[in-house]
């Protein structure tokens, strides 16, 4: 009995893939087609915390239902009064020198 | 309002959502060996200029009651011991303490 030649094996082979429609890699050289096959694990994990609704999302989604949020006006309010008062939020400071200067004025 | 952590995971897998197919296309063309070495070079490049809140490592399970990221059991997502709560509690389903 005469051995197949290995030839005529990846002849065989090509033709086993042309027919069937898979990839032919006789070499298996690592093509990155996995990365390529696998699927899309994005929306999976967008689906793991539950959408939660509140008055803002609501106000910015629909703006025709012109939706009031009491307490963020007031908070807005709050602010404006006291900047008016001279108790605004400091100015950031810019580089590290500048806010340890702050703190060694006080 | 959620955790501060649970609300950097919830930017993390916005960021994962957006990205994922553009990092597996860099994935492809760096991971390729029948490509030339220079041009798997650039991909890989390109792939580590990907920011944190891109890469799907960087998403964790938290507990949905107190934002814990340990002891999570993924079926509930919770942590062990708000699971315990819930459990004794009757408000998971078909959750019974075990005796055999």
């Amino acid at each position: 009995m005469s051995a197949v030649l290995p030839s005529r094996i990846a002849k065989l082979n090509r033709l086993r893939c042309s027919i069937f429609q898979t990839i032919y890699n006789p070499t298996g050289i690592r093509t990155g087609a996995k990365y390529l096959r696998a699927r899309l694990r994005g929306p999976s994990m967008m689906d793991y915390y539950p959408v939660e609704m509140n008055l803002s999302k609501i106000a910015r989604r629909y703006p025709e239902l012109e939706v009031t949020d009491e307490d963020e006006e007031q908070r807005f309010q709050d602010i404006e009064d006291r900047k008016k008062r001279g108790k605004g939020a400091p100015k950031k400071a810019r580089t590290k020198e500048e806010g340890r200067r702050s703190q060694r004025r006080r | 309002m959620p955790n501060i952590r649970v609300l950097r995971d919830m930017k993390a897998r916005r960021g994962v959502l957006d990205n994922e197919v553009t990092r597996r296309a860099y994935l492809y063309v760096a991971r390729n060996q029948s490509l030339p070495p220079q041009v798997r070079h650039q991909a890989q490049l390109q792939l580590n200029t990907f920011g944190r809140y891109t890469r799907p490592t960087t998403v964790k399970n938290r507990c949905h009651e107190s934002g814990r990221g340990r002891g999570i059991i993924s079926e509930f997502a919770l942590c062990r011991f708000q699971f315990r709560l819930k459990a004794l509690a009757g408000e998971l389903n078909g959750v019974r303490k075990a005796s055999w």
